[in-house]
């Protein structure tokens, strides 16, 4: 697809956004999390395991509760902001075409009395 | 050519009913804006229902003064449709395809107040409101310039004097102003 | 399908890690977070790595990913920048001094006022010379959208750097003066 050239202003804007070098330590803090052993732990007594997988599963049906809680209501966050954004969108392009159409009926109506006047 | 103009003019014509249904809902889309958006550089489409419309007003509660107004403007309202093509050049599209729009919109409940067209430029202007009781309950407005296209319809009690104030909005008055900033060669 | 390409891990990472966490940074203006994303982003890759068939698609793929993560992270920070025209404080992801120009780290701060889509459009494009087409790609979002998103996110900066052009010339012309 053929784009029309850059501008001054955009070619400013390139030159600011060149990338950033990455901090120094992110590969390595990166190459360690990729490498870091999964530990398991295994014990002995069966009760005791078993009491593990019940709390487990609580703190895990807690903590699924509360995450699709938190995520429905930043969901909601979302949504309010979409909203709002097309909003003040629809309000903009009323604006424009409001202000077109008064400078129409302005020069029509100049148009007009330099006419009557003839 | 002179431009024709029929302003201020409240009438009762009997029309083809289409579009626009006897409840407030928004319209589908004309047939003809698929192939304005095909032909366009840019568009921007905006349609939001009561339940958006009061999750956006929700979301504007104990924000700043422009918020609070743009609340005040919205609150209320049944819907908000909006259509913007932009085009890259003149004559991407025909006064035909203007024509059917105008046509699609134009129901019994609608009594256009303002009618100004330019067949030299080819740009137009059509307000129309709704009237029902007495009281306003829509408005629509078919912007027409040489390079773009904007179809405004509002359903609900629309307040024309806040419409007339949307300028002093800083938002919007800064998105305004933008497009006056020097652009330079380029284009986007 | 078998492909001749073989991906290796580091060398992805030491090809493109300056292009993540530059993305992550201009979308979040936070250099921790955008550290955090830029981890996350190549441990995806790592565990999705035989998906990816070529460079180029590795070069796509994190792209994808991490403007995807960078707009969640966005919109759980609780500090919002919804007005746009309220001066911004100096944030902790400025980085003010390693600029050049004035105007140039001006427009990072801007950038960070910008609504979401539009910053995502305007990074993708004056960072990674994206086209308004492989931007679309990127975001999966309608190629209408993105160039709408990029005139409106361009005609804003416009605006906000013509003031802050004028704030500086006034300030030079101040400090000339004094």
């Amino acid at each position: 697809m053929e784009l029309e050239p850059m501008d001054e202003f955009e070619q400013e804007l390139r030159q600011a956004f060149e990338r950033w070098p990455a901090p120094p330590g992110l590969k390595r803090k990166l190459m360690e999390r990729r490498h870091k052993p999964t530990q398991r732990s295994w014990f002995a007594w069966p009760g005791f395991a078993a009491s593990l997988v019940s709390v487990s599963l609580c703190v895990a049906a807690v903590l699924t509760f509360y995450g699709s809680h938190e995520r429905q209501q930043e969901k909601e966050r979302r949504e309010g902001e979409d909203a709002r954004q097309q909003v003040l969108t629809a309000l903009r392009i009323t604006s424009h075409a409001l202000d077109h159409m008064n400078q129409q009926l302005a020069a029509h109506n100049r148009a007009n009395h330099e006419s009557s006047q003839e | 050519m002179k431009k024709r103009i029929i302003a201020l003019v409240f009438c009762s014509t009997s029309l083809a009913v289409l579009g626009l249904a006897q409840t407030a809902e928004l319209p589908a889309s004309a047939p003809v804006e698929k192939e304005l958006a095909a032909h366009a550089s840019n568009v921007d489409e905006v349609t939001l229902g009561k339940n958006m419309l009061g999750l956006a007003s929700a979301f504007m509660k104990g924000k700043d003064k422009d918020d609070a107004e743009t609340r005040k403007m919205i609150e209320g309202l049944d819907g908000i449709y909006v259509r913007d093509y932009e085009f890259a050049k003149q004559g991407e599209f025909s006064a035909e395809q203007v024509e059917q729009l105008r046509k699609y919109y134009e129901t019994t409940e609608w009594s256009p107040i303002v009618r100004d067209h330019d067949s030299k430029t080819g740009e137009s202007a059509d307000i129309m409101i709704k009237m029902v009781n007495g009281k306003s309950d829509g408005l629509f407005i078919l912007d027409v310039e040489p390079k773009e296209i904007s179809i405004v319809l509002i359903l609900g009690p629309v307040n024309m004097e806040q419409l007339g104030q949307l300028k002093n909005l800083a938002l919007l008055g800064a998105l305004n102003g933008a497009k006056a900033a020097p652009s330079g060669n380029g284009k986007h | 399908m078998a492909h001749d390409w073989q991906p290796d891990f580091e060398q992805l990472v030491d090809e493109h890690q300056s292009m993540i966490f530059s993305l992550a940074l201009r979308m979040t203006g936070d250099r921790g977070l955008a550290e955090e994303i830029a981890q996350d982003v190549f441990l995806e890759l790592d565990r999705s790595l035989s998906k990816i068939e070529s460079a180029a698609h590795a070069c796509f793929w994190l792209r994808r990913v991490a403007m995807s993560r960078s707009a969640d992270a966005l919109r759980r920070c609780k500090v919002r920048r919804v007005d746009l025209w309220v001066e911004i404080d100096e944030s902790h992801g400025v980085r003010v001094e390693e600029r050049i120009s004035p105007l140039g780290a001006r427009l990072e701060q801007l950038l960070e006022t910008l609504p979401e889509p539009q910053r995502a459009a305007l990074v993708l494009r004056y960072q990674e010379d994206l086209t308004p087409d492989e931007i679309a790609i990127t975001l999966d979002a309608p190629v209408a959208t993105v160039k709408s998103h990029l005139q409106r996110g361009l005609k804003l900066l416009r605006a906000k750097a013509a003031n802050h052009l004028k704030d500086y010339v006034r300030q030079k012309e101040f400090v000339r003066g004094a």
